[in-house]
């Protein structure tokens, strides 16, 4: 208490470092958040593709771009080691989507419930409503990611438009920070319907559209490589993509972890400058008490006591910064959270772990800033501190 | 009893690597328990000095020759670690400064609590002998007071009550009344009188002003970092030092 009466009674001083702290740490937990985001996404995307291969067309990319047949899950359920294989459609929510954005662009994907024989090990919860079952095959019903129904302001039992076709809303996720977020759920007769109409018509006349699928999925069988089954296709099959969990973080995790490193150093760059500025005003206030210092000490504090003081302090200091930039930056995220949220771009994830590490960063980079000057005043004559001017 | 005694104590200042001040060139001091001594001089003569060592603020130059010796109340206190140093100084001295040097961030009564926890001594206990010591200097009301609140006269009284608050054996005052005028440097100097006189408090002034020599009991003169008089006792102390009234004693 008294060390806060302390600090209220050097106003500008104290007010001016921890305005520097309060930013430095703010841009940290903005930073953080979106390397958090980032890391979910992809960790989502990464343990997603595990498990299987995926397979799309030539040029096409993780089951979107081109055509396949539905025929090609038998052919592929041949092959050895092969143990399920479904078949999806997937497709941009709309075509003015621009290529560019954080994380996954809105989608529509189609598969038929129950296809996967239960191998599929990526769990989704229902915020509301219900799953997709095979009696839906037929219907236009969807099932909403998180992020599409916030969009929407969608409910269970309300409608939204998809690529101009109404359908019926039977379930909302929980938040799953990754892909599914931004997906709308249909079944895949409904999925191969919407596709059709994007095709140029020519090319839709030759196809008929309860055999188109985008993506196949396969499930090895328990105990083998899905790199094998990737060079079985590639062997059976000409003009697919099969993709493994390794290529997807090849791919994805390069992208990632580049951008992931610029956000970590403009976040250690921020921290770097608000660390200086703190040990200097740390250092300036510490200066100019050395005459304070110096009557402490001839009235008889230790050096011990001296160094608690200053350093006390300034930790006092670096939370009440780090605590104001967490509020800052929280702020920050949710305003930000809440304005992407229009174009479906949710760019930050503000964790309790990278909350509690920058106030406590901030706490200790304050100890350690008074520290060094401390351990000067204290070591400093009684008699020169006092003739200080 | 001699309360403090110094033999062969000297002190050098380097200033600079060819330039050094010797400021004591070995003196040779005894200053009696109940005592009020003034020890005068010109500017550079070294009383500033001798009163930092007698204060253990500073320590005294390890000499070539004979090695300097510093007892307080018989305890050799020459060669003490800056720890034990600052423990004498927080428990058995006071000081009082001609600039007042009181902390400006902090109210009358909490300068002089700041005496108290030094001491180890805090609470309810601290805040007592505060105010009892702030009464004692005539700032009972002015408690609340920072210093940009007092006057000079006022802050000095302040740093008074701070040096008595924890009823050390010594009190060493340097320059006490060099920044005050006449009227006020009278008050500071009845003050010390009266604790000297009804309390048997041993004090030790550094000072320019020949009045207030005039006001102790002895006068102790330098001159070019040596003692030249060491002056005639006028008055008989206090035979022992006694509780100043009310003002807590450490344990």
């Amino acid at each position: 208490m008294r060390l806060l009466r302390d600090l209220g009674r050097r106003k500008l001083r104290s007010g001016l470092t921890i305005t520097g702290i309060t930013i430095g740490i703010m841009a940290l937990v903005v930073f953080g958040s979106m390397a958090n985001k980032i890391d979910a996404l992809v960790k989502g995307g990464s343990d997603y593709y595990k498990d299987k291969v995926t397979v799309s067309a030539k040029g096409g990319y993780m089951g979107v771009g081109g055509v396949l047949s539905t025929r090609m899950v038998d052919q592929i359920s041949a092959l050895d080691g092969v143990d399920v294989v479904t078949a999806d459609v997937a497709m941009l929510l709309s075509d003015e989507q621009s290529g560019v954005s954080m994380g996954t662009p809105p989608m529509i994907s189609g598969s038929i419930a129950g296809a996967d024989k239960g191998r599929e090990k990526f769990q989704m919860f229902y915020a509301t409503g219900r799953a997709l079952t095979t009696q839906d095959e037929g219907s236009d019903v969807v099932v909403l990611g998180s992020d599409l129904a916030r969009q929407d302001k969608a409910s269970v039992g309300g409608t939204v438009t998809l690529r101009g076709v109404q359908f019926k809303v039977v379930g909302i996720l929980e938040p799953t920070l990754t892909a599914p977020d931004n997906e709308a759920m249909v079944p895949m007769t409904a999925a191969q319907q919407l596709f059709v109409k994007t095709l140029p018509t020519l090319i839709a006349d030759k196809l008929s559209a309860n055999e188109i699928a985008t993506g196949l999925v396969v499930y090895p069988k328990a105990g083998v490589d899905p790199q094998k089954i990737a060079d079985e296709i590639n062997a059976a099959i000409s003009g697919v993509t099969p993709m493994t969990g390794k290529d997807f973080d090849k791919q994805i995790g390069a992208a990632t972890s580049m951008l992931n490193a610029i956000l970590i150093g403009i976040g250690l760059i921020s921290l770097l400058v608000g660390g200086l500025s703190v040990i200097n005003t740390t250092a300036m206030s510490v200066a100019e008490r050395t005459r304070e210092i110096g009557i402490k000490r001839a009235i008889g504090s230790s050096r011990w006591r001296i160094r608690r003081e200053i350093v006390v302090e300034s930790a006092l200091i670096g939370l009440i910064g780090g605590l104001l930039g967490l509020g800052l930056g929280y702020l920050i995220t949710t305003l930000g959270n809440d304005a992407g949220r229009e174009s479906a771009t949710i760019l930050f994830d503000l964790t309790f772990g990278t909350a509690f590490s920058s106030v406590a960063f901030a706490t200790i980079l304050g100890a350690l800033a008074g520290f060094i000057p401390a351990w000067g005043a204290s070591r400093m004559d009684p008699v020169t501190a006092l003739r200080y001017e | 009893m001699a309360i403090l005694e110094g033999r062969n104590l000297r002190k050098t200042y380097r200033l600079s690597r060819r330039n050094t001040v010797e400021a004591l060139k070995g003196v040779e001091i005894s200053i009696e328990a109940g005592e009020m001594v003034a020890i005068m001089g010109p500017s550079g003569s070294g009383k500033s000095t001798l009163m930092h060592i007698l204060g253990l603020l500073h320590a005294p130059d390890p000499n070539h020759g004979p090695a300097p010796e510093l007892y307080l109340a018989g305890q050799n206190v020459a060669s003490l670690s800056d720890n034990a140093r600052t423990k004498i100084r927080a428990r058995r001295m006071g000081f009082v400064f001609q600039d007042f040097n009181l902390i400006p961030t902090l109210t009358a009564l909490e300068n002089v609590l700041l005496a108290c926890d030094y001491a180890g001594i805090r609470g309810k206990q601290a805040k007592q002998a505060g105010l009892e010591a702030l009464a004692l200097v005539g700032l009972a009301e002015r408690a609340d007071h920072k210093p940009s609140e007092l006057s000079g006269g006022e802050q000095q009284r302040v740093a008074i009550a701070r040096a008595l608050v924890n009823k050390p054996e010594i009190i060493l005052a340097d320059e006490p009344t060099g920044n005050l005028d006449s009227d006020r440097s009278a008050e500071v100097l009845a003050l010390f009188r009266e604790f000297n006189r009804e309390h048997g408090q041993t004090i030790v002034l550094v000072t320019h002003d020949a009045e207030v020599g005039e006001a102790c009991d002895r006068v102790i003169r330098m001159r070019d970092g040596r003692i030249r008089d060491n002056g005639q006792r006028v008055a008989t102390p206090a035979a022992a030092v006694t509780a100043l009234p009310a003002v807590a004693v450490p344990a």
